[in-house]
């Protein structure tokens, strides 16, 4: 970390743990998918991945590294840009099309810590074996259950959904601010590149959505 | 017939460095639509001499839009709510009888302000005398065609010329971001083979200078791009992260 040290650096450093982080946000979309398929083919799902330990530890671990190592070179570069205009305008103005997803980078980002403290706290660090994985027809059927009973709960469905916009918002400009700070495009394709990031972030954001809707409509299923 | 309009101006006025300064509140009458921002502001700085008044400081020059010495925030737009065009060069006809306009200096931390509308850019020419030359022997100019260009090198890097260096990104960028300005001067040099030479140490030697300014970090919100007066493209801001990516992987 000795050699991270000029703006172009730590932005270098923002867009690799992006990209990084946002395979991970892509691969486990196509994971949680597998819940259309039923509690069979979800918990296969789950346990086929189980089966990657102790590999998958290390997938973890980086995992984890990566997304502090992004919290802590975009807290450096916020903290920066803040000192950078100490006495602000009095009338602001964007000229720029007024893209809120970028302004709102830090703030989208503060809701995705929340939410995967959150997130594994529900999901992750339960016991499929116990009371968490039945469905109220008194049958257990692990993980699949307790993604039911928790996105079931129609708080939880709300709060899921509004997590995963700010993981869009925060991804239709992180997709093309990747490509820009790697230098990956020229002038003319830009405005594409941008469109294309948009509109991935509405994608995953609608995506990962899904879910809890459909979690809600079939959950009588299992009564 | 010249048509006029009156406006109500709020002018930030700071006597120096150390003042806190704050706005202040002037009428503009009679204006004549046909006068440049500037000479509208000498309207009004006539009428605080013959008042008694100090004038508002502001910097200019050439006053044809090419030196890039004018420069003002102006109702939130650096150069005004004209595109690609320069303080110096809007004209008040863009503005409507009883309008109120906010006029600040630029702001950020790389360009403290001087007086009232004066900002010390000489952060800019510190990044320039870091990087932003190319060495050459002088003496007869050489033969034109033993240096062969490539069209297309030719016009972007011409298009990065363009830049008068007036700090309008650094203005308009809510991090007070440099990254235009050095982008344009790296995509300058560096598209020309007789910039290539230096290429490598010119981007760390700017980019280096350019922190040390105390200017902020671009995060890609294009807002510089879009108060640039002479339409200066992002991806010169692409071709400078390439080239320090590139620079760093050569070591
Ligand atoms: C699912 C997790 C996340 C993904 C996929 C992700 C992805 C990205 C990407 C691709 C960028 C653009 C990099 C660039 O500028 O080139 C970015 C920027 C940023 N991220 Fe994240 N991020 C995630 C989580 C977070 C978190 C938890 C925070 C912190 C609270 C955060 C804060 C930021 C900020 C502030 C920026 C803008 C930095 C700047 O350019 O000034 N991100 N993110
Ligand atoms: S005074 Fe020279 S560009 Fe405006």
């Amino acid at each position: 970390m000795n050699r991270v040290k000029s703006s172009i650096d730590k932005k270098q450093v923002v867009a690799a743990t992006g990209l990084f982080l946002i395979l991970f946000v892509v691969a486990h979309l196509a994971g949680n998918l597998f819940i259309y398929g039923g509690p069979e083919a979800f918990n296969g799902y789950a346990r086929k991945l189980a089966g990657l330990r102790p590999g998958l530890y290390f997938v973890e671990a980086a995992l984890l590294a990566v997304f502090l190592v992004h919290l802590d070179a975009t807290a450096r570069l916020v903290l920066e840009n803040l000192r950078a205009r100490p006495v602000g305008y009095r009338q602001g103005h964007s000229a720029a099309g007024g893209s809120f997803a970028s302004r709102l980078m830090p703030w989208t980002g503060a809701a995705i810590v929340a939410f995967v403290i959150w997130h594994l706290r529900d999901l992750t660090f339960v016991d499929r074996a116990g009371p968490a994985g039945i469905l109220p027809d008194g049958r257990g059927y692990g993980l699949f259950g307790v993604v039911y009973n928790s996105l079931g709960n129609p708080v939880h469905g709300v709060l899921y959904i509004a997590a995963m916009l700010a993981v869009g918002t925060h991804l239709s400009h992180g997709i093309q601010s990747f490509i820009q700070t790697f230098g990956l495009v020229g002038e003319h394709r830009l405005p594409a590149v941008r469109r294309v990031s948009n509109g991935l972030g509405i994608l995953i954001a609608l995506a990962y959505s899904s879910i809890p809707v459909y979690v809600q409509l079939s959950f009588g299923a299992f009564k | 017939m010249a048509k006029t309009i009156n406006l109500t101006l709020h002018v930030w006025r700071q006597k120096g460095t150390q003042d806190k300064g704050r706005f202040e509140v002037y009428k503009a009458e009679g204006i004549d639509t046909d006068m440049s921002f500037l000479e509208m502001l000498d309207v009004v700085n006539e009428r605080l001499i013959k008042e008694g008044k100090e004038p508002v400081a502001f910097d200019h020059d050439c006053r044809e839009g090419i030196c890039g010495a004018c420069g003002a925030v102006v109702n939130g737009r650096p150069h005004g709510p004209m595109d690609k065009t320069t303080l110096c060069q809007l004209h008040m006809r863009r503005f409507k009888d009883n309008d109120t306009i906010t006029i600040e200096p630029w702001r950020a931390r790389g360009f403290p302000v001087v007086k009232d509308l004066v900002v010390d850019r000489s952060a800019f020419d510190q990044i320039m005398a870091a990087g932003g030359f190319i060495s050459v022997k002088t003496g007869s100019a050489p033969e034109a065609n033993t240096v062969p260009v490539r069209r297309q090198d030719a016009e972007t890097a011409m298009d990065a010329a363009a830049c008068i260096g007036c700090g309008a990104c650094v203005a308009a960028c809510p991090n007070a971001s440099a990254m235009l300005f050095v982008g344009a001067k790296v995509s300058h040099f560096g598209l020309l083979p007789q910039g290539r030479v230096e290429a490598k140490e010119r981007v760390r030697g700017m980019v280096a200078r350019m922190d040390a300014e105390g200017f902020g970090n671009c995060s890609n919100h294009y807002e510089c791009e879009a108060a640039c007066p002479k339409g200066i493209s992002v991806s010169t801001i692409a071709r400078m992260n390439r080239e320090y990516l590139s620079s760093e992987l050569a070591e």
